[in-house]
């Protein structure tokens, strides 16, 4: 069957070398905000992966920087859960290991310190 | 081994847990996620064309911002939504090139509802608050999807549809609140669009390829399900602004807890959708061809000065 000149040219297009990179693209929303993945575009090169990051991703949400990076530049941890195992019980890393505290400083008469009291105590003018 | 694998791969899905673009997936997952999110990703594109031709028509310049908004909101939907599933298509050799061609050599189908005529600006007020609120159903459905790409790209997609639907009630409640002229250009907008609407969440049959997706947890609610909660949701809107549904058999049966209504002509609009036979389909389609062709220099420039930059 003959091909139309639509179908010659999408032939002629498919079979060039017209494949473009993935760009894996990185947001940060705040100077005080680190950069954080939302997603990847399909790009010519890095300057018009930028480009089109901003169109795809800064339509509304505000930014202070965009990361583009090459998705052949990324190196990931293997796909395998054991990889991200925990052993053992970590509490004591964590705040909710030391939640005793409270009720033993009330012995005391006296409060637990916590973190957001200190910053918004030093912050105080 | 196969069955191992495909066992385990089961397994994982039952427990809940996501599969990513990389991860070993059985070849039917993989058509039948690709089919729908191919045509997703082309519906978003499609979707554009009938809300762009009211771009230079808005009746006000508040209007044409918003309206020009959600027409790049659409395309960039359907940008995000490209790169899913052209990661999908890779491993079988597809490009994004070809995916898209696919919409010029009618290869993949795109949503009934945009093959159809917007003649007057209450068509556009009924796209953005019915055909749109049809759509955020179908959207949020999925977003608990067993594959997680697609499920990331929804969350944001979602999130922009918010604005859609507000922007969809905002034009139609002027309408509402207007005079009898253009609560009758209402009325009659939504007498063009009911059926359409009613045939865009598909037939209650529960299709061999449905039963997979929701075994595959890629969707977990039936088309008919969707349908309910819509009716649920919109009928009584649409009669407290002093609208009337274009169907006389539309009732609540209190006894089964569902909607009766009349089925759309489901031969007729099935054929609309697989032949581009729709009122506006060959029109909108050819737009696309312009598009594509008239940008091939553009495309052709970009892979140059990449090449020159590297030499």
């Amino acid at each position: 069957m003959a091909m139309t000149q639509v179908e010659k040219d999408l032939v002629q297009e498919q079979a060039a070398d017209t494949s473009y990179d993935v760009y894996e693209i990185f947001v940060q929303a705040s100077d005080l905000d680190p950069h954080v993945h939302v997603g990847s575009v399909l790009a010519p090169s890095p300057e018009w992966a930028l480009q089109l990051a901003r169109e795809n991703f800064l339509r509304r949400a505000e930014a202070v920087n965009v990361w583009a990076v090459r998705r052949e530049d990324v190196h990931a941890t293997p796909a395998d859960p054991d990889w991200f195992a925990r052993e053992f019980d970590r509490k004591y890393r964590d705040v909710s290991g030391y939640a005793d505290n409270a009720r033993r400083w009330k012995r005391f008469k006296a409060q637990a310190m916590n973190i957001d009291d200190v910053i918004a105590d030093v912050r105080k003018e | 081994m196969p069955e191992a694998r495909m066992e385990a791969f089961m397994a994982r899905i039952q427990r809940g847990e996501k599969v990513e673009a990389h991860d070993w997936m059985p070849e039917d997952y993989r058509l039948l996620l690709l089919r729908l999110i191919h045509m997703h990703a082309v519906s978003e594109i499609m979707g554009a064309y009938p809300e762009k031709e009211w771009v230079p028509k808005a009746p006000t310049l508040r209007r044409k911002m918003s309206l020009m908004a959600k027409v790049q909101d659409e395309i960039g939907h359907g940008q995000l939504l490209l790169r899913v599933a052209e990661d999908l298509a890779a491993p079988l050799g597809r490009n994004r090139i070809e995916l898209m061609d696919d919409v010029i050599t009618g290869r993949i189908k795109f949503h009934n509802v945009f093959h159809m005529e917007a003649p007057t600006w209450a068509d556009a007020g009924i796209i953005g608050w019915l055909v749109d609120g049809a759509a955020i159903i179908t959207q949020t459905a999925l977003l608990d999807c067993s594959y997680a790409p697609y499920a990331r790209v929804l969350k944001r997609i979602c999130a922009e549809e918010s604005f859609h639907m507000q922007h969809g009630e905002s034009i139609i409640l002027s309408l509402a609140e207007g005079e009898s002229w253009q609560r009758e250009m209402l009325q009659d907008a939504l007498n063009r669009w009911w059926e359409a609407i009613m045939f865009f969440f598909g037939p209650p049959i529960v299709t061999d390829a449905a039963r997979r997706m929701m075994e595959y947890r890629i969707r977990s609610r039936t088309n008919e399900e969707l349908r309910q909660k819509f009716l649920t949701r919109y009928v009584p809107r649409i009669r407290s602004i002093g609208l009337e549904i274009p169907d006389s058999a539309i009732r609540f049966d209190e006894d089964a807890g569902l909607w009766r209504y009349t089925e759309p002509d489901w031969e007729r609009w099935s054929r609309v959708v697989r032949d581009n036979t729709g009122p506006k389909s060959q029109e909108r389609v050819a737009l696309r061809r312009m598009a594509h062709q008239d940008q091939a220099w553009v495309r052709e420039a970009l892979v140059r000065a990449r090449t020159a930059a590297a030499i």
